[in-house]
Order: structure tokens, then sequence, then C-alpha cells
């Protein structure tokens, strides 16, 4: 059995998954969400590790790998690191066994990629500088339309006529919902406008990379379900038959995909040193979080 | 994303990162001038990548200064004018250097033979320093001791002559002897930290390794073997743990050299660099060169016959592929970097050979560019993270 972590630092919010590889397959033993807020990412990581091993009741030294994905490669601690497309990727594989794509939301960012059925990815596709798709722009709006959250996807899958917003750039979109709140537009008619405008540039991505078949939102704004519907409508559209999926686990497939790309990495290099129990990597001497 | 930020090291090993770190910012010599303050008409020498016999300088009395040029710790604002826009960066920023009187402290410079763009800067240090000693070395591209080696001694003891002259102190055999020994043992100190990083990559992050390699271009010789031999010691027992990281060769970065951020990048996007060409005339000659029979010989074989492959040398034979995929094989390296300044001809112009040679062999590679002045790495990050995944999760080896 190899046990392992997956933290995935990203530009809001941490996400530790531990999980259990073996002959019986892989086990998510737990998961746990940290916003960053206006802490340090230190801190936050720290409070998220031992909160998630406390959850499972498995100690640190216990763990057989520890992996980053995102911004967590400034954590000194780590055993490996792995960029963010390979960790989403086998992340939504792991969550939706048929998927062959992944749209992954975040903050600041998003990206569409293919990957085969081992979760390699074979192609991807990223916005770039801005941020007009991505889950800061979502949180920014909610807050002047005065909207938990929570509650945004569900007002959104409310809208009968929803409004153009612009889908280009995130300070356009922002002064036109000014506008329409001036307009006197329902919230769930901006929101699903919003969501549309996000959705377009997803889409976009995800045909770029020629994606079909079961495709599952992952990231921060895989919960929002206005934004799911709205993608799932864009991609409708296309050629290729699309099937956009979403899970109640979504926004931890980085730190998911992380510690399962850790059990492979540790059984890899176990399978090069069989002479060995563990993989070689000492220990740090000062590892944080207790 | 910008240069991510470095963690304090604790201790006497911090203490000497933190000086290192100092010399690698002073851009106006500061180390240069108190070395001078220190003694009766001492002179200093620039020098220009990627090799100088520092030998001849060091003989003739005079501090051997690597010029590497102003990475991103200055704006150009003249040195855009001397140039076209599409050559590399390292001369507009040596030149802004020269022109805003950073290079002052110098009292000579020496262009080696490496490119068209190294040579018009000689040029134009000529026309624009009019009271100071500008030599051109043209190292020899031909290789036959009776030909390119004559050659090559002849050019040195110009060199040597000139220097000489600043410093008023005539380059002897003994003396040039002496030099050699000195520069031996720094290569053997150089030659343990090169070891111990190929062996140890996570003791030594190649930052650190950057660091010590360029404070080597600003103090005297002697005070670097120490730095090193310290330096070596104390990080044996730094206790810094290994990570899961893939070991890569980076070829490319031979004259204008990288910004820190990006040597940092690459380590935190999983990558360990066991082999390189950075501030390469620091580790130029792979062995010690006799110290007993001719100097001049000694120094013309060094570079005939123990310098390591590089674009700035003609390939007469077609070795440099067999040769990185034996160094790659010896540090048993998983994947090349190429990490080359954008419109580097030499660099760029190898790569193709380079990298055909490591295709017959299955090992995999991938190019990046930069420029000294490079501030942002989100793209390398991505490249770098995505090369380091690929060889750790699907590769073979």
């Amino acid at each position: 059995m190899t046990l392992t972590a997956g933290i995935d630092v990203g530009a809001g919010a941490v996400k530790v998954a531990i999980v259990e590889t073996g002959y019986c397959g892989e086990r998510l033993r737990g998961v746990c969400f940290e916003r960053i807020r206006r802490r340090t990412v230190e801190s936050v990581v720290d409070q998220a590790f031992e909160t998630v091993l406390n959850e499972v009741g498995v100690r640190r030294d216990q763990l057989d790998y520890i992996a980053t994905t995102g911004e967590g490669d400034t954590i000194p601690w780590r055993t490996g690191h792995f960029y963010g497309m390979t960790t989403h990727a086998r992340g939504a594989l792991f969550l939706e066994p048929k998927a062959r794509g992944a749209v992954d939301v975040g903050a600041l960012h998003a990206r569409a990629m293919r990957f085969d059925e081992r979760g390699r990815v074979l192609e991807y596709r990223m916005t770039s500088q801005c941020a007009s798709g991505s889950g800061q722009f979502v949180e920014n709006i909610a807050r002047y339309l005065g909207v938990a959250l929570d509650e945004v996807g569900t007002l959104s899958r409310k809208a009968e006529k929803p409004e153009k917003v612009s889908g280009i750039c995130a300070v356009l979109a922002e002064t036109d919902v000014i506008n329409m709140v001036s307009r006197g537009i329902s919230t769930p008619n901006i929101l699903r406008g919003i969501h549309d405008s996000i959705a377009m540039r997803l889409a976009s991505l995800a045909r770029g990379i020629k994606v079909s078949g079961t495709v599952l939102v992952t990231g921060g704004l895989s919960l929002d379900a206005g934004l799911v519907a709205a993608l799932a409508d864009r991609l409708r559209d296309g050629a290729a038959v699309v099937d956009v999926r979403t899970h109640e686990l979504s926004v931890h497939a980085g730190a998911i995909g992380a510690a399962l790309f850790g059990a492979f990495r540790h059984e890899k290099l176990a399978a090069k040193q069989p002479s060995q129990n563990s993989t070689t990597f000492s220990e740090p001497a000062n590892a944080g979080g207790g | 994303m910008s240069a991510p930020v470095q963690e304090k090291i604790p201790g006497r090993l911090g203490e000497m990162v933190a000086k290192m770190e100092a010399l690698y910012a002073d851009l106006d010599l500061a180390a240069v001038r108190d070395w001078k303050s220190r003694g009766q008409n001492r002179r200093a020498v620039g020098f220009l990548p990627v090799y100088v016999p520092r030998e001849v300088i060091h003989a003739a009395g005079a501090l051997p200064v690597g010029i590497m040029g102003g990475a991103d710790r200055i704006e150009i604002v003249r040195g855009d004018s001397y140039f076209q826009s599409y050559i590399c960066h390292l001369p507009r920023s040596v030149i802004e250097l020269a022109v805003v009187g950073k290079l002052d402290a110098l009292d000579g410079f020496v262009f080696p033979s490496i490119c068209d763009v190294i040579r018009n800067l000689s040029g134009m240090f000529k026309l624009l320093l009019k009271d100071k000693f500008v030599h051109y070395l043209d190292l020899p591209q031909n290789f036959d001791r009776r030909l390119g080696g004559r050659f090559y001694i002849q050019d040195m003891q110009h060199l040597a002559q000139g220097i000489g002259r600043l410093t008023g102190v005539e380059v002897t055999d003994s003396a040039l002897r002496a030099s050699i020994k000195a520069f031996n043992h720094n290569r053997a100190a150089v030659r343990r930290l090169v070891a111990a990083r190929s062996d140890r990559p996570w003791e030594v992050p190649t930052l650190e390794y950057f660091l010590l390699l360029r404070a080597g271009y600003l103090i005297p010789v002697e005070e670097h073997t120490a730095l090193l031999d310290e330096y070596l010691e104390l990080v044996g027992r730094s206790g810094r743990h290994m990570m899961d990281n893939v070991r890569v060769v980076v070829r490319g970065a031979f004259c204008e050299q990288p910004p820190l951020g990006l040597l940092r990048t690459l380590e935190r996007a999983g990558c360990y660099v066991v082999d390189d060409d950075f501030v390469l005339g620091a580790h130029f000659i792979e062995r010690d060169l006799d110290e007993r029979g001719d100097p001049w010989e000694a120094l013309a074989e060094g570079f005939m016959e123990y310098s390591v492959p590089s674009a700035s040398k003609y390939d007469e034979h077609r070795t440099k592929g067999s040769e990185l995929v034996r160094r790659v094989r010896d540090v048993r390296g998983e994947g090349v970097i190429f990490m080359a300044p954008s419109f580097c001809d030499p660099a760029l112009l190898d790569q193709p050979m380079l990298a055909a040679a490591l295709e017959k062999e299955h090992i995999a590679h991938t190019a990046l560019k930069y420029s000294e002045d490079t501030g942002q790495f989100q793209v390398i990050r991505e490249q770098a993270g995505t090369f380091a995944d690929g060889l750790k999760l699907w590769s073979n080896a």
C-alpha cells in the first residue's frame, strides 16, 4: 500500500488530498479546502495539511510522497512537484473515469486539456493574461451584485433572458454589469450573461484542442452550476459530441492528481531500487506544519 | 509569475550566499575598487565571455574581472542606440555600463573572439574609451599546434605586453607559472563544486552554484578558491533534503547569462541542473595545466587540448554532439534543456546538431530562450514543468 498527499496551492485557496493506492486500486482517504484570504500561504498549507492528516488518522511520517502542484513549488518540505496541467488531468480521470478532457477554471487562470486513459496530457490550451475567464472575476461580480458565491449558480439557472456581456476583458465586463444594474436588469439575467461570456472563452479553449466525449470541469468554478450549464450549452453547438460534467470533489482535482502521481512516482522509483522499501528522499530537517 | 523569492538561509552559509549575492549585484564594481585601493598602482582588466586566459592578466599584476552584462538590474537607455534590434541583449547592457561610468574601475578590456557581436563591441570600446587598453583576443579556430597553437601564443604574448604596459610588470615565465598554479588550485576547487552539484544537487542549488562562479569573476583567484572550499565544507553539513526532481543538463547559456529568477524557476519546476555551461570561462579548461614547463605552451595546450566543447569553438571533427551525449551519461542526466539567449547565433546554430545527437540516443530535450533581463517566468515555468513531468512520469529511463 502506498500513502501519498497532494497539495494544490492556488491563487485563492489551498487544497489537500490524501490518497491510498494498492492492489485494490486507488482510494481517496480525505480532502481539505482552505481559502488563503489574508494569511500567508505557508500558514494555510500547514493548517490544511494538519487538518486532513488528523481527519484521516495518518501521521506525516507514514506518507510515502508529498506532491505539490500549482504554486506549491514554494513548499520546502515537498517530495516533488508536478505542473498543474498534469495533476488536473489525472485528478479529472480519477473523479470521472470516462473523461478524456478537462476544463480547469481557477481563481486567475483557465485551461482546457485532452488526455489519454492514463491521465497523460496530450494537448492543452490556457488563457493568457486576462482574468475574464476566471473565478476571481465571478467573485468580483458577485460582490457588486451583493450575491453570496454559493448562490451564483442557482440564480444564474433561473435566468430567462440573459444579457450579453463582454467576453474579452474583465474590466469592460464589469463596466457592462454596472450599466445593467442601473438599467434594472435582473440579477439572474446578469449572472447568466457573465457565465455565457466565460463559457464562450472556455469553449474556445476546449474546441482548440478538439475535446470530445466526457469532459470534467475542475478547479474553483467547477461547483458553479450556472457556469457548468453555460459551458455545456456552448459545447453542444460544436461538431463533436461533448458531455460536460462536474463532480462534488472537482475543486480538489489538482490535489488528488498530485497525490496519485506522487504514488505512481513512488512506485516507479521503488521499482528502480528494489532493495529499498521506500524512495530515497531524505526527510527535511525543518519540515513545516508540525 | 515574477521571480520567485529566495528562502532565507541560516548561519554562515547564509552569510556566504548573501555576500555572493552582493557581489553579483555590484554593478559599480565596488569590490574591484576596494581591491585596487589596497595597493599602489593596482590595475584591473575586464574580460568578456566566454574564455580568456586569466593567468596572463594575473601574471601581469592586474585583477581579471569578468564583464557579464547588466542582467535585469540596469535600464538600457543608450545601449540600444549602438546595436540593431535583432541581436542579443548582452552587448547593449555592456555598452550601457560603459557609457554611464560603471566600468570606470577597469583599466583595460579583453574581448575574446566568440561572435560578430562581441567583435563589434570591442571596436566600439576602442572608439568610446580611447584612454583605456582594449584588446581583441583572437582565439584560434585551427587546432593544429604548429598553426593555431603558435598563433595563440603570439596573441597571448601581445596581450601580456599590453597589460604589462598598464601595470609596469613584465610577464616572466616564472610569474606566469605561479599564476597557472593559482588557477590550477581554483580549477580543482571548481571541479569539486561541479562534482558535488552533480552528485548531490539538492545540497548545491543551481542559484548558489551560479553565484559562486560569478563571484570568481570579481575577487582575486586565491580568495575565490578559499570561498569555494569553505562553501563545499558547509553545504556538506547543511542537511538540505533531496527532492524528487529530474536531473537535467543545460546547454546554450555560455555567454549572456540567465537571470537569477530563471535559475530558481527551473529548480522549482522540478529540475536539478546537474551539468551546464553557465559562466563557462570558469570551468572551460577541464584539467590542471603544466606548472613546470613552458607556461605559454601550457596555456595554449589548455585551450587547444583540454577545453570543453563550446559553440564558440570550431568543431573540426564534429564531436560536439557525441561529447554532449557522453556528458549526459556521465552525470546521469535524464534530459537536456537547450537554454539559449534570444538571437545568440553560436548557441542556436549548434542546437540542431546537438539535438540530433540526443535524439539518436533517445535522450529527451526541450528548448527555451531567455534574455539577461527576462523578468516573467510563467512560460519557462510551464515548459520546464511539463518537461520534468514528462520525464518523471512517462520516461522509461
